[in-house]
């Protein structure tokens, strides 16, 4: 696995149109980006289809990235996660969801900001823990699935709304549990 | 740890954050908050904090790696086929075009800008600027008296909404821009200073970019064509 500040490198060069840079960036992380996507689609042929949906938009955009605070890796996945999600709710993407809009205004967390990110980020699976089993398991199939507030009701047989504001507390808890 | 319903605006904006974030949201409501972003920071960080924080599930996902095919099918989705250069090292692009065919090109691009042809003059650079598909061309005569470089383009056109931006590449430099092409069909800009001396090593390349041109001082958005410098 190649380090951040590669990927990094490899993603600027990218956006100057280097093709090398991308077919090394391609190998560096597609094994991630496909299993992201094939944990939402479940379908190899689609996933396929997918992943390089999401290797043209990476293409596309990595002019775009900024080394703003964000892991290249987490920008990559969120690109190709909601890539995965728009095909499964068969919708074709009317809104920038590509984790770009909003990352050529915001000004970017601060070396601290994005130390403790890090840091945060680590401690998620601790925190999941720390909920009931089922609570816990909703958010995984919501952030790994791409499942809906209606696929989860479905799932774990309760009323939408109940599941709705289950899942509002459950990320409330877990938001307050990582910032400890 | 509380469980309490969220009291306060602030929470009811990081939750709106995170249902953003996890998709959850129904298309409507995913638009509005997709539109807000763009002019609420406070809203965006809290978006980029639940993108932090949700990042370490990342870690559960167990890598699978794709078929070689999938990779030799993005490059033919993206390329037209699988390379191994720069953009501007591919020999497809511009070396295709032989020097006689450029030669003639540059006859009536001088012809079209009716550049004096006097044999004492200084020596004149052509370059054809073309998409791999010829959807769009260029010809530039470099008259190094001058230092001025002339573009007629020939064919195609920036896309709705979108400008065409010039720039020359030294080698390995990074791409310096020469600016945004207007609307019409030809065009002269001032070669730099620190360009002139090498010029007939240049490579010109236009990109596809915001209006007013790359926000980044580098292109951002496709790079549409290319071409080799030769001395005429």
């Amino acid at each position: 696995m190649a380090t951040t500040q590669e990927i990094e490198d490899l993603i600027a060069r990218v956006g100057l149109g280097d093709r090398v840079a991308f077919s090394r960036l391609y190998d560096a992380t597609s094994a991630k980006l496909f299993g992201v996507v094939l944990r939402v689609l479940n379908d190899r042929a689609g996933a396929e289809d997918v992943v390089q949906d999401a290797y043209m938009k990476i293409w596309r955009h990595a002019g775009r990235y900024g080394a703003n605070g964000m892991s290249p890796m987490t920008w990559m996945i969120t690109i190709a996660r909601n890539t995965a999600i728009d095909r499964l709710r068969q919708t074709r993407a009317t809104v920038d969801l590509d984790g770009v809009a909003e990352q050529l205004i915001a000004p970017g967390p601060n070396p601290e900001q994005s130390a403790v990110a890090a840091g945060e980020a680590r401690r998620i699976t601790a925190c999941l823990d720390e909920l009931d089993t089922d609570r816990g398991a909703a958010v995984r199939g919501a952030y790994l699935e791409g499942q809906s507030y209606a696929d989860l009701a479905e799932r774990f047989n309760v009323p939408l709304n109940t599941m709705r504001t289950w899942l509002r507390r459950s990320l409330q808890s877990l938001q307050e549990c990582m910032g400890r | 740890m509380s469980d309490v319903s969220p009291d306060t605006p602030r929470d009811e904006e990081s939750l709106l954050a995170a249902e953003y974030v996890l998709r959850l949201l129904d298309p409507t409501e995913e638009a509005r908050v997709a539109a807000r972003l763009a002019r609420e920071p406070a809203l965006a960080e809290e978006v980029a904090a639940w993108r932090a924080r949700l990042s370490g599930l990342e870690a559960e996902v167990q890598e699978v790696a794709p078929r070689a095919a999938v990779k030799t099918g993005l490059e033919r989705r993206l390329f037209g086929l699988p390379s191994r250069a720069p953009f501007w090292q591919r020999a497809g692009l511009w070396q295709a075009v032989s020097l006689a065919s450029l030669a003639v090109a540059a006859f009536f691009a001088v012809q079209s800008l009716q550049l004096p042809q006097d044999p004492a003059r200084a020596p004149l650079f052509v370059s054809e600027i073309a998409a791999e598909d010829q959807s769009l061309r260029l010809l530039a005569v470099y008259d190094s008296q001058a230092a001025e470089l002339r573009l007629t383009r020939t064919a195609g056109s920036a896309a709705a909404g979108r400008v065409l931006q010039l720039w020359a590449i030294a080698g390995d430099a990074a791409p310096v821009s020469l600016g945004v092409l207007p609307e019409g069909d030809t065009a002269a800009v001032i070669l730099p200073d620190a360009l002139r001396a090498g010029v007939a090593d240049l490579v010109l390349a236009v990109s596809d970019e915001p209006p007013g041109g790359s926000p980044t001082g580098a292109p951002t958005g496709a790079v549409l064509a290319v071409g080799q410098v030769s001395a005429l």
